[in-house]
């Protein structure tokens, strides 16, 4: 449904999004995975038609967002990470704003927009003002704005950030249901929990790069069933590097001032002998971290931080 | 159409929910020409400068400076009065006179023989304007004065012999000579003086006086009132526009100008939208500020002609603040270019004083600001009496600068839109 080709898109001498690809089946929930600045908003603008590609080119059905804008535009739905709504409205006006400019109208407009109030848990707040909700009630209704003309794809720019868990958990079972229905959605976010939780496929974007892609468990079996060791101290890791290279089934993944990631396989013992490894040279450690395989560890692996860094 | 219909009965509905700046912008023409009328007093015609005269001097060149006062065109202005020095400076004292002018002895004389001479006035320092009136009318007698003595300068030495001796009669033969000295005397000067300066425009203030002096029945609006409410009328639609068009930029801070702009509408079609809710504020807040017209106005006023007026004044507003809008980045510089450009429009368009009052440098550039044409349009309407042909000129000038306005401002505001898509 979705084919987004070999995205370029650069501010100035700053490349944000580096030559993304990906394909998104219909009625996949697609999750985009990456820390703050990793080109997810960036990505999602250029699907959304917000932004034109300096190369590459999106599709969706087969038609070329840039040649037919309109025609894409109204089969998507929009989700931004910031609420967009007009506060001195209710929340039943935005909906009806919102969905009359995608050429709903009449008993076809109220019974959508009677639909995403009871999706989003709102109706009985509908004619209050939007300046009164609170700010989990307000991602609320930015969520169902961009339900109400019942798009084929929903684009979801980390529609949880800064709530509480209580209306978190609310958006997470709205999308849920909306996925049941067989909407496309493709959702970005930094949260891993929200990925693992709804998405079909994930991408882990960093740099503007989609650096994996694939299901949880694909991308869990990247690890091969390796943990993951993070090593901190105050030794020169550049200079301890070499002894653990020496060791088998050891992979040293990234080497910092005093912190070394590596993946380690036999589980447990592994780790052990590395741990032994690195004491025998008398170094001083002040941590150590063991983590089994996770999408976290995928990240880990993929780009030597983890995601909160 | 029905998408832009759509859009703008959004942006009316928002503005009913917060009309606070449009109140704001509506009640300003009326509270700025009600306080102005306050200041002056609220009467049937424009106070009179309250001027004390004390002629020291019973020669013909005093009782010439006196009587300037109480001319048949001064009298609209000034309430002369003749007094001694010490009944004018308690006069003064008392807060009951402007200006008191003190004409020396010796004065005519003095000219006549061309040595130097000296006026006095004494100013009011209680009062602001009218004593600033009365000097600047001074002022201007003087310099008639000396500029006459240097063009008559011949004919005066003929006379001064004459003026010299009261009991004896001019001789024929003195009459002629004198006559032809000052014929070519202003031969000379025909070129300069004919026509006079100053005569254009200060017709059309005494015309409004006069109308109101006609009707007077205690009921009229101050005539101070009525000057000044089309300019700042015209100043009051102009924040208006503000008001609608700053939508732009507001929404693009709300973050509803991306999310329209991902919904299937263009982004001239989302400019277009706010252009015509910007205009349909403007031309709300003009029937406002003409229904309140008719309501303190006695004189009819021509509707054709109010509309058409009212069209291309709104045409122009609308492309003032599209391309304000369009060149600025952010809500906080336009909104410091909008006041920046609305307040010299206003003063320099005559939207807080009257065109004629001013300097003739400012005069000059008035005509360049679409708030002029507004003024004088409306002052057209209400002062003349005008009809459609009447106020073609105005209105034909503020049509096309609000078609060049609002091209540019679109194409600016489109970039403006695109920039929120981006952000």
């Amino acid at each position: 449904m979705f084919q987004a080709q070999n995205l370029i898109k650069s501010y100035g001498a700053v490349r944000a999004v580096d030559g993304v690809s990906f394909t998104v089946a219909k009625g996949e929930v697609y999750g985009l995975l990456g820390p703050n600045g990793a080109g997810k908003t960036t990505t999602m603008s250029m699907l959304s038609g917000l932004l034109a590609p300096d190369d590459g080119r999106i599709l969706f059905d087969g038609i070329d967002l840039a040649a037919e804008p309109i025609k894409v535009k109204a089969q998507l739905g929009v989700v931004p990470q910031e609420p967009a709504l007009y506060e001195t409205l209710s929340a039943r006006e935005n909906l009806h704003f919102w969905g009359g400019l995608y050429g709903l109208s009449g008993a076809g407009l109220n019974k959508a927009v009677d639909r995403v109030l009871d999706l989003v848990g709102l109706a009985d707040r509908a004619k209050e003002p939007v300046k009164q909700y609170s700010g989990g009630m307000k991602r609320r209704i930015n969520l169902a704005l961009g339900l109400v003309h019942g798009p084929r794809a929903v684009l979801m720019d980390e529609p949880t950030v800064g709530i509480d868990p209580q209306a978190r958990l609310n958006i997470l079972e709205s999308v849920k249901q909306v996925a049941a229905g067989g909407t496309t959605v493709i959702y970005t976010t930094h949260y891993l929990e929200e990925v693992e939780q709804l998405c079909d496929r994930i991408a882990i974007m960093d740099h503007g790069k989609i650096l994996a892609e694939g299901t949880l468990d694909e991308l869990k079996s990247r690890m091969g069933g390796r943990d993951i060791v993070t090593v901190r101290g105050s030794f020169d890791a550049a200079a301890v590097r070499p002894r653990l290279d020496e060791l088998a089934g050891v992979q040293v993944t990234a080497v910092d001032e005093g912190k070394l990631v590596m993946t380690v396989e036999g589980s447990g013992r592994g780790a052990v002998d590395v741990l032994t490894r690195v004491l025998s040279g008398g170094l001083a450690i002040d941590g150590v971290s063991i983590q089994p395989p996770s999408l976290n560890t995928v990240f880990l692996n993929l780009t030597g931080r983890e995601l909160r860094d | 159409m029905g998408i832009i219909a759509h859009l703008v009965a959004k942006d009316v509905r928002r503005k009913a929910r917060s009309p606070l700046g449009l109140i704001a912008a509506l009640a300003f023409p009326l509270l700025f020409a009600g306080l102005i009328a306050l200041a002056f007093g609220r009467g049937d015609s424009i106070p009179k400068v309250r001027i004390l005269v004390d002629n020291e001097d019973d020669g013909l060149v005093a009782s010439l400076v006196a009587s300037a006062f109480t001319s048949q065109q001064a009298s609209a202005y000034f309430d002369a009065k003749t007094v001694t020095a010490d009944e004018g400076r308690k006069l003064i004292d008392d807060g009951k006179a402007s200006a008191l002018l003190i004409i020396p002895k010796g004065f005519t004389a003095d000219v006549l023989d061309k040595k130097p001479v000296k006026l006095s006035l004494l100013r009011n320092p209680a009062e602001g304007i009218l004593p600033e009136i009365a000097e600047q009318m001074t002022g201007a007698i003087v310099d008639v004065l000396d500029a006459a003595r240097r063009v008559f300068d011949k004919p005066i030495e003929e006379l001064r012999p004459l003026l010299a001796d009261d009991d004896k009669a001019p001789a024929d033969a003195d009459v002629i000579t004198i006559s032809l000295s000052v014929k070519k005397a202003i031969e000379g000067l025909s070129g300069l003086v004919n026509p006079p300066a100053i005569a254009l425009e200060s017709e059309m203030f005494g015309t409004a006086v006069k109308k109101e002096d006609k009707k007077s029945n205690g009921d009229t609006p101050s005539a101070i009132f009525l000057a000044v409410l089309p300019g700042v009328a015209v100043y009051g639609l102009f924040l208006v526009a503000d008001q609608g068009m700053r939508d732009v930029m507001t929404e693009r801070t709300l973050g509803t100008m991306r999310r329209q702009l991902a919904a299937p509408v263009t982004a001239n079609t989302v400019i277009l939208a706010k252009a015509a809710y910007t205009a349909i504020l403007a031309a709300a807040a003009l029937f406002v500020m003409a229904a309140v017209g008719a309501a303190v106005l006695t004189t009819s006023v021509s509707v054709a002609a109010f509309l058409l007026v009212a069209f291309c004044l709104v045409l122009a507003v609308t492309g003032t603040a599209a391309v304000i809008y369009g060149l600025a980045k952010t809500e906080r510089q336009a909104a410091t270019l909008g006041n920046m450009v609305f307040l010299m429009m206003g003063f320099l368009g005559g939207g807080f004083i009257r065109v004629e009052g001013l300097p003739a440098a400012i005069r000059a550039i008035a005509p360049f600001t679409p708030l002029y044409w507004g003024t004088k349009g409306f002052r057209a309407l209400l002062e003349n009496g005008a009809g459609v042909a009447g106020v073609l000129q105005p209105a034909l000038v503020l049509l096309a600068i609000g078609v060049v306005l609002l091209a540019a401002g679109a194409a600016a505001l489109r970039r403006t839109a695109k920039a929120g898509a981006g952000a």
